[in-house]
Formats: C-alpha cells, structure tokens, sequence
C-alpha cells in the first residue's frame, strides 16, 4: 500500500521529466578551444605583508612555474625580498614606553623568502565587460612550503603555506596574477605565527600551445 | 536545394559588385577641407573676379535637377530672377568655410553661383566649396550633385580632380547610384586622371562592362590597373564572379582563383569573406564537403561579430551532409540567438526536422516542422491570398536585407534622414538655397521611392518563392514524420549504438548553453543528443 502511494506520488513528475526529454532531446555546450594555455611562467610581483602589528613589508617577487596541464603546475621556486616599515605602534612603544628594539615581539620581521608551492586550477571562466569585450580568467588554488629569514640571530625558519589565487589572461603571453596566502610559520619550540602575504604579479608565458 | 545554392551563389556574387566597388577607400575618408584649396582661386591672379552682378543676365546656375532622374515632370514655377550680389561675396563665403563654419557658407555661396555665368574661372571652385560645406553638414546627396556637375561640366581642370575624390569618397556610403557610378565615374572619360583617381575610374567602367557581359572591354579597363594594387585584386574577384554566372561546372582553377583572392590582404576583408564563401560553396556544389568546411573556417570575422545568418545556415547544411548532425543542430541553435532572430531563414526549420528525423527523435522532427508553417503563418497566407506581398511585414524585411533591394533601402532612408538634417538650416541657409535643396530632396526622394519599391516587388517575389519551396518540403517532412511515428517496432529489432563521440578534447572547454548567447560562442554550440533509431534485425 505504502509503495502504490509513493508511485502515484512519483508518477506524474516522471512522465514529466520523460515528456520533456521527448520533446527537448539533448544538451547545448558551447565548446571552445581554450583561448589561454599556461606552460612555462615566469612571474614578476610586488606584494605586501599587512597583519604584523609592528611593520609593514613591502616585497617584490620572482617565481617560475611548470604547468604540466590546464589545471595542474608546480611552482618550482619563488623568493621575495621585503621592505619592511615600521608601523606607527611600534615607534610608539619604543619612543613613549621604552621598548627596546630587539624586543622579541619585534624579531619577526620577514627579510626575505624562499619557497614552492603546488598549483590546482579548477575554475576557467570568462567575463564580459560593457558587452563589448570578453576577458578570460582562471582562479587557483596552492600550497606549500617555504623559508623565512626572519630579522634575528638565525632567524632561518619553515612554514607551510595555502592560498588562493586568480589569474586574469591579457593575451597568449601575459597575463595578470592575484595571490592570497596565508603562511603558518614555525617562530620558536612551541611558537607558530602566521604571515599573510598578498602579491599582485605580471606573468609572462613562455612556450604555450595553441 | 543544389539549383538554390548555385542561385544564391550567383546572385550574391552579382551583388558583391557594387559592395565590392563601394569598399574601394579602405575606410571612409572625412570630409577634410583641401589644404592647398583656398590657394588655388586666389592663386590664379589672372582670373577674372567672379562674374558682377551686371554679367547676371547670363543664364543663372539653375537649381540643380535630381541628376540623372525622371521624376521632374511636374510643372515648376519659373525661379525667381537671380539677385545681384557683390564679388566680395564668393571671397567671404570662402572665408567662413574656410574658418571651420560650413553652415554659414552654404547661403553666400550658393547666391554666388546664382548670380555668375558658369564661364565664370570661380564658378566649379563655386560649386565644389558649396559641395563640401553641404557634405560636412550631413547632406551628402546635395553635396554629390553639385560634385557630379564639376565632372560632368568639367569647366576647370584644377576642380575635377577633387570633385572626383570627394565623390569616391561619398561612393562608402549609400548614394545615388545612377548618378555617380553610372553618370560620373563608367560614363565619363577619364583616363586623364592621376593614378588613385584614376585606377577606380577604370575598375568602375570595367565593372559596368562586366555587368553588361561584355568581359572583353572589361579586361582592358582592368588591364590599365597597376599589377598588386588594390583594384587590380578587386578586379580580378568581379571577374571570377562574373564567370561563376557563365559556367555550368566550377573549375578547380576557378575555386583556386577564389581561394587565393580569400588570402589577399589588398582586399577589404568583406571581400576576403566572400571569396571565402565563394570556394565554399563551390566546393559545396562539387560536394568536397570537407573543403567546404575548410573554406568557411577562412571567413574572418572581427571580434564578437556575430557573423551573417546564411553562412551559419550553409555551414549547417555541410555538416549534415558530412553526418555531423550534433554540430549542424548545434550551429542551428546559434541561428536562434537574438542577432539572427528576425533573419529570413525558413531551410532551417527544415534542417532542423531532418536532423531530428535522422536521430529518430519524430515528435521534435515534427515540431520542427510545424514551427516552419507557424512562424510564417501571416506570410504564406498573404501569399495564398494574392495580396501585396511587399506589405507583408517578414518578406519585406527578408527583401531588404541584401542586393539592391537592401541598397535602395538604405539610399532612401539616407535622403529621408538628410530631408529631415535640411529643415534644421532653414535659418541659415536662406530661403533661395533652402527651397533649392527641399525641392532636389523631393525630387530624389521621389525617384529613390521608386526605384526602391519596383526592387521590392520582385524582390519580395523571390522570398516568397523561397518560403513556399520550404513549406512545402516542410509538409511532405511532416506526413513522412507522421508514418515513422506510428511505425511498428519489429521483433527482435534492437537499439542502434551510439557512435562513439568525443565530445570534449583535452585543450577545449566547455560552457554549458542555458540561453544566454555570447557572440564569442556562437559558432561553437554542440548539442549532444542520443540516437533512438532501433536496427530491424531480419
């Protein structure tokens, strides 16, 4: 009794679905050859440290890239050298509260960084500007790991880091890079801080396939 | 459908000619004010002032007739006598062009010319500076009448070179054919001209010829072009073209020819396109599908254009007849989209049913067919009715969407908006040049009426025909249909496997249709839709 009602129930959504398919048979894609094809990348950023209340670091960055497929690659190398600024709270503590410079909190200062990281893209779309102009992007994800030098006596330390990031194609050869990371680093024993790091990057791609 | 192709082939490659003539400026030249102009009258020490008002007694410019036409048949009124006015006058009027104020030269300008006997060495200076401040105020036609008298009088040798690069020029635009290509630039002798001027004189007549069938004469006008040049490139496309009509078999030499004319940079690329289209259809006739494919993908089109509905139609039709039904029906979903939505295209409807009957898919077949006889319900009653068929709205836009029709269309609208452009100087024109030109606009808007609706009559008439041929393909469609629906299925009989279909290659991407066109997709729709045709095993 119970199954005859569950088919009535079901019945008429079924013969629905099956009228539909009668009458609109079949699926529409667009099927394009992918317009942007990464292969060997070579990025040139500038970029920003923002969450240390003490400083500010301000870096420019270089990192090649393979791109084994149209979703994966490997970030073979990066490294970025920061600028850093010392924000207005520090020069208040050091001037009205004494601090000394040296103080632990302030060793954390990023030098510069090396790392590598693994790439997965899946997403590839494309956007329309004013209806007069299409652009193509793609958005990523990555993780790995890198090296700090922090501004210490041995300030050598490893994090791992995860992010996300967006690419914008301006044509076959350049295209425009976003990233967002977020690095857990290994300060002390028992110490981790994180390093958020946001770069703005111009990506030249060498070797691409139509 | 292959006499219907070879037809549309013919009579596309017929209207190319003048398209083709009309693209001869690789872009449409503004109207510039002729550096070296204002020193040619005052350069000429030796001339006479222009004429006093004494010497008005000679017979006075008269208002320009709509040149070249029949439609001023009507009793006029005698002009009014020619006022007389000073010499200064054709000096200032100068000036005020000169000083980038066209609208207050026209009215001097025109009351010089009035006033002057055409002896006068001023006089075609008069008439060319009163064309170009009428053409840099928007009324262009008024401005080629005065530029086609300087060609036609040809009074001073100093003017004409100019009056003929200036007409060229309006020759982009719509323009009154008879008057300028025909009158002017096939009629005229001009051989004297200097070498850009004068290679479109001689690709002009040599097109005149063409279309009188007389290839010979033709060849030693294009014989005259400079081997390379742009018009040599046009010249030789007008020709193919002209012998597509002539011959019953397309030679490979002849698709070559094409093919080579598709790849030549000298050429617009609306004519790179159509030499594209030409091999493709060629190659359609002599059923090298493949090729045909080939040739279509050589149409270049610029970015987000979203191309003509008849080369979406005719790549359709290659595939199916390639058996690739899912890419027809996908190319015929483009044909769908908003841009194509008002074209005339009723072999689609029955592109689409057979592909639904080859897939066995009956009940969408039949819809299909229907959809032919019910989006064109009102004009096939029209033509079960014998009414005016140029009132019925659909073919008359399928009418004027190409040929002369479409080129009639344009001119008459051209002169409709450039009467409506003439009231706003009412002001300043003054009332001599003002009821002058509202006469000639009259007078042309007449004739361009004319000559538009005698078009439209036989144009509309081909559409018709067009759309009964497909209605009644339709029909027949719809009863085999009706027989394959109610077919018994035979024991034993089994579902015919799909073949296998790559759908998506590794470097493609795909974005699924849910009814948002996007000009950048639409010749990359793919439907992907099963086959429910069952195998009758004996």
């Amino acid at each position: 009794m119970r199954y005859a009602l569950l088919l009535l129930l079901l019945a008429p959504g079924l013969a629905l679905a099956q009228a539909e398919a009668l009458e609109n048979p079949g699926t529409t894609s667009a099927v394009q050859d992918r317009l942007y094809r990464m292969n060997h990348e070579l990025s040139l950023g500038l970029g920003v440290l923002p969450a240390d209340a003490f400083y500010k670091g301000y870096y420019a960055g270089v990192s090649y890239t393979y791109h084994f497929t149209d979703h994966f690659a490997w970030q073979v190398g990066r490294g970025a050298y920061s600028y850093n600024v010392k924000t207005g709270l520090r020069r208040q503590l050091e001037r009205d509260f004494g601090v000394a410079p040296t103080a632990s909190a302030f060793e954390d200062e990023v030098e510069w960084m090396v790392g590598s990281d693994i790439m997965f893209s899946p997403f590839y779309g494309k956007t329309a500007i004013l209806n007069s102009k299409v652009i193509h992007f793609e958005a990523f994800l990555l993780g790995g790991a890198t090296i700090f030098k922090l501004n210490r006596d041995g300030g050598f330390r490893p994090g791992a880091n995860v992010g996300l990031g967006l690419r914008v194609f301006k044509s076959d050869t350049v295209s425009f890079r976003l990233d967002v990371a977020n690095n857990v680093v290994f300060a002390g024993a028992s110490r981790i801080i994180n390093i958020p790091t946001i770069q703005l990057a111009t990506a030249l791609n060498f070797g691409a396939t139509e | 459908m292959l006499r219907s192709r070879l037809a549309a082939l013919s009579s596309a490659a017929l209207l190319l000619l003048p398209v083709a003539s009309r693209a001869a400026g690789n872009s449409p030249a503004p109207a510039k004010p002729p550096a070296a102009t204002p020193a040619a009258p005052a350069a000429n020490p030796g001339a006479p002032a222009p004429a006093p008002a004494a010497n008005a007694g000679t017979p006075p410019a008269a208002p320009a007739p709509a040149e070249g036409q029949a439609a001023a048949t009507k009793a006029e009124e005698p002009p009014p006598p020619p006022e007389k006015v000073d010499p200064k006058l054709f000096d200032e009027a100068l000036s005020k062009y000169f000083d980038g104020n066209p609208r207050a030269a026209a009215g001097p300008l025109f009351a010089w010319l009035s006033a002057t006997p055409k002896t006068d060495d001023n006089y075609a200076w008069g008439q060319y500076f009163l064309a170009r401040s009428l053409i840099d105020l928007g009324l262009t036609h008024a401005g080629a009448v005065y530029l086609a008298r300087i060609a036609r009088e040809r009074t001073n040798p100093n003017v004409l070179p100019r009056a003929l690069e200036a007409l060229k020029d309006l020759t982009d635009r719509p323009h009154d054919e008879v008057m300028i290509d025909e009158q002017v630039f096939a009629a005229l002798d001009l051989g004297f001209l200097e070498q850009e001027a004068g290679a479109y004189v001689h690709y002009q007549q040599g097109l005149v010829d063409l279309r009188v069938g007389n290839e010979r004469w033709a060849n030693t006008h294009f014989a005259k072009l400079e081997e390379g040049s742009a018009e040599a490139s046009r010249a030789k496309f007008a020709l193919l073209v002209t012998r597509l009509k002539t011959v019953k078999e397309p030679s490979e030499e002849l698709i070559t020819d094409f093919l080579s004319l598709s790849k030549d940079e000298k050429l617009t690329r609306e004519a790179r396109n159509e030499a594209a289209l030409a091999v493709a259809r060629l190659r359609y006739e002599r059923k090298e599908f493949t090729g045909a494919l080939e040739a279509y993908a050589l149409v270049q089109l610029p970015e987000l254009d979203p191309g003509r509905a008849t080369l979406y139609l005719e790549e359709a039709w290659t595939r199916y007849k390639l058996g690739e039904l899912r890419a027809s029906l996908g190319i015929l979903t483009t044909l769908d989209a908003p841009s194509f939505r008002d074209e005339f295209l009723p072999e689609k409807y029955l592109l689409r049913a057979l592909i639904f009957r080859d897939l066995c898919h009956y009940l969408p077949a039949k819809r299909a067919a229907k959809e032919l006889t019910r989006r064109f319900a009102d004009s096939l009653d029209a033509i079960a009715e014998r009414d005016d068929l140029a009132q019925d709205l659909r073919l008359r836009r399928a009418a004027e969407a190409h040929g002369s029709t479409r080129r009639a269309s344009r001119y008459k609208e051209l002169l409709e908006l450039e009467s409506e452009r003439l009231g706003r100087y009412a002001g300043s024109f003054g009332d001599r040049l003002q009821s002058h030109l509202t006469k000639l606009y009259a007078l042309s808007l007449g004739e361009a009426e004319r000559v538009y609706q005698a078009r439209l009559t036989e144009a509309v008439r081909q559409e018709a025909d067009t759309l009964l041929r497909a209605a009644e393909q339709v029909r027949l469609m719809e009863y085999e249909v009706g027989l394959k629906l109610y077919e018994r299925v035979k024991k034993g009989s089994k579902v015919v496997l799909p073949a296998e279909e790559v759908l998506l290659k590794p470097e493609q991407v795909a974005f699924q249709f849910e009814g948002e066109y996007w000009n950048d997709e639409l010749k990359s729709y793919r439907v992907r839709i099963e086959s429910r045709c069952i195998e009758e095993t004996p």
